[in-house]
């Protein structure tokens, strides 16, 4: 299994495009909103514009590592290397293991960049970081299960594309993270309830301003484990039937 | 030693091996051949366990292939398949660690097969600027990163240069000399007969014939005489055996190759008709599968 993590790892660090889906497009669309959206003389206002807006991108931003998941899982499978490698001792799970850990490690990595750049280029408060890190490490598990329960299921890469979209960005609209979720209609405020963003975004509002209460931590845990353990489910029933398309 | 016993292979409806069995000597060269579709690449598959729902055995020196038998093998795959975004050496070393080799000896293998497959000078350079030759030689690399005694080549020379091609029969005979046990799929039947003691010709899943080279030829390859010239009459060839046209030139193929000879000179001499060439066709691997099959295998 640690032979392919490495090589994942070595692959992502020199990839240009997952450094700019992952780091710099966040940062850009941070910036670029807290200018729009903090043109306001009111400091008080605008500080809590930039709390909405850095948690908020982060959230919807950590989810674009499911592009990633899904291309490097049918590049494996289409061009062999998945079969190539059921040809070595190295067990299936550790396969699916060696590739899925990396894009974890990646995810905790973003995250952890862009609360420090919100630190020290908008001084947001991280009133709580040992709770910003506890709620990271499960919105890194959701956010890479669901991408490899999709990465598992999808035929082409350009479907994983197209649902990648629509979960990063439709969930980033109905959880309110463009905009306060009291702003939309009642039937929208429901819907993002049943959304892992919504969970996140409150949460580290929460901890972020250092207001966290431990029964609603729990709730946010348990709704971001509940999601990411479902599409974990979905991707070891599908596991097989990918490894039975690698080989033919 | 490897065996193949009675092996078959669904795909859904389609029988793509059936009822296979070969037995294939530890230290021997073993070609398998046959058109596209023949069950080459399946065949080869299962013997790797890549593919595993199967009906029938298959054993290496008489156990099943399980992840500890694996350690005995190397697959070297039709395509090229490597990573190709980092260096050859990261690559060797990839399927090193796959291989539960680690720190000094995988460093020292890395650099032995480096030198086997003739890049130790590229060793650091990533592989998506290698030609398709040294792609090649890397993918064959990996396959021997782990030193195994049985190794599985499909396809090997597919699309490469000449120099490359000659580089890898010469790895492949320093395999034979090291008592290694080669399998080498290819649809090149004169890279076969170059490079094989043994041959198993496979047609649409059925295992046709299979041997040792020199008895097949023996067996089922005709001599055949090439005669080039004008005026010379089929249906006098035709007294000496089956005769067929290629490239303006006749094919005799005759089991009295000298004598015919003999008589076709004469005639020609007594009937002042011109030879232009006349030469003796030696038997080759191709000739048996059209024997065998009715078809060459490129057809």
């Amino acid at each position: 299994m640690n032979a392919i993590m490495i090589v994942e790892l070595k692959k992502h660090l020199q990839d240009k495009g997952l450094a700019f889906w992952m780091l710099i497009l966040p940062i850009l669309f941070t910036v670029l909103f807290i200018s729009v959206f903090t043109t306001g003389d009111n400091e008080v206002v605008n500080q809590e514009i930039i709390q909405s807006i850095v948690p908020g991108y982060i959230v919807m931003f950590v989810f674009f590592i499911m592009i990633s998941m899904v291309q490097v899982f049918i590049k494996d499978r289409n061009r062999g290397m998945t079969a190539r490698l059921a040809s070595t001792p190295l067990k299936s799970y550790y396969y699916l293991l060696g590739k899925w850990l990396p894009f974890t490690f990646i995810v905790i990595i973003q995250i952890v960049v862009l609360f420090l750049f919100g630190k020290v280029v908008y001084d947001v408060s991280l009133g709580q970081p040992i709770i910003l890190l506890i709620l990271s490490l499960f919105i890194t598990f959701t956010v890479t299960a669901i991408g490899l329960a999709m990465a598992l299921t999808v035929n082409t890469e350009n479907m994983g594309i197209a649902l990648t979209q629509i979960i990063a960005l439709g969930g980033a609209m109905l959880s309110g993270l463009w905009m306060p979720l009291e702003m939309m209609p009642d039937f929208m405020q429901t819907i993002a309830h049943f959304l892992p963003q919504y969970w996140a975004h409150q949460s580290f509002q929460d901890a972020m301003a250092g207001t966290t209460q431990v029964p609603e931590l729990l709730q946010t845990l348990v709704v971001l484990f509940a999601i990411g353990a479902a599409a974990f489910i979905i991707a070891i029933i599908r596991y097989p039937y990918f490894l039975k398309r690698a080989v033919k | 030693m490897l065996t193949i016993n009675n092996v078959t292979k669904h795909y859904d409806k389609t029988e793509a091996l059936k009822h296979v069995s070969i037995t294939i000597p530890g230290g021997a060269c073993y070609g398998l051949v046959g058109p596209n579709g023949a069950g080459k690449s399946t065949l080869i598959k299962m013997i790797t366990s890549i593919i595993r729902d199967y009906k029938g055995k298959i054993e290496f020196n008489e156990k099943r292939i399980t992840d500890k038998t694996k350690q005995k093998l190397g697959y070297v795959p039709q395509d090229i398949i490597l990573e190709e975004d980092i260096s050859a050496f990261s690559n060797l070393q990839l399927f090193g660690r796959l291989y539960n080799l680690k720190g000094n000896s995988l460093n020292q293998r890395i650099k032995e097969v480096l030198a086997l497959i003739g890049l130790s000078e590229r060793g650091k350079d990533k592989v998506f600027a290698f030609s398709g030759g040294m792609k090649r030689r890397l993918n064959i690399g990996c396959a021997l990163m782990h030193n195994p005694d049985l190794i599985i080549m499909d396809e090997p020379t597919v699309g490469i240069d000449p120099q490359s091609r000659k580089y890898i029969f010469k790895m492949i005979e320093d395999l034979k000399t090291a008592g290694k046990t080669v399998i080498y799929a290819s649809h090149y039947m004169e890279e076969v007969e170059k490079l094989c003691d043994y041959v198993a010709f496979l047609d649409r899943g059925e295992m046709i014939e299979n041997g040792a080279i020199s008895e097949l030829l023996q067996q089922y390859a005709v001599p055949s005489i090439y005669v080039k010239g004008s005026g010379i009459p089929q249906d006098k060839l035709e007294q000496y055996g089956t005769v067929s046209q290629e490239d303006g030139a006749f094919i005799l193929y005759t089991e009295k190759a000298l004598e015919a000879m003999e008589h076709i000179i004469s005639y020609c001499r007594e009937n002042r008709l011109d030879v232009e060439r006349m030469e003796l066709v030696h038997p080759r691997l191709e000739d048996v599968f059209f024997r065998l099959t009715g078809s060459n295998l490129r057809d």
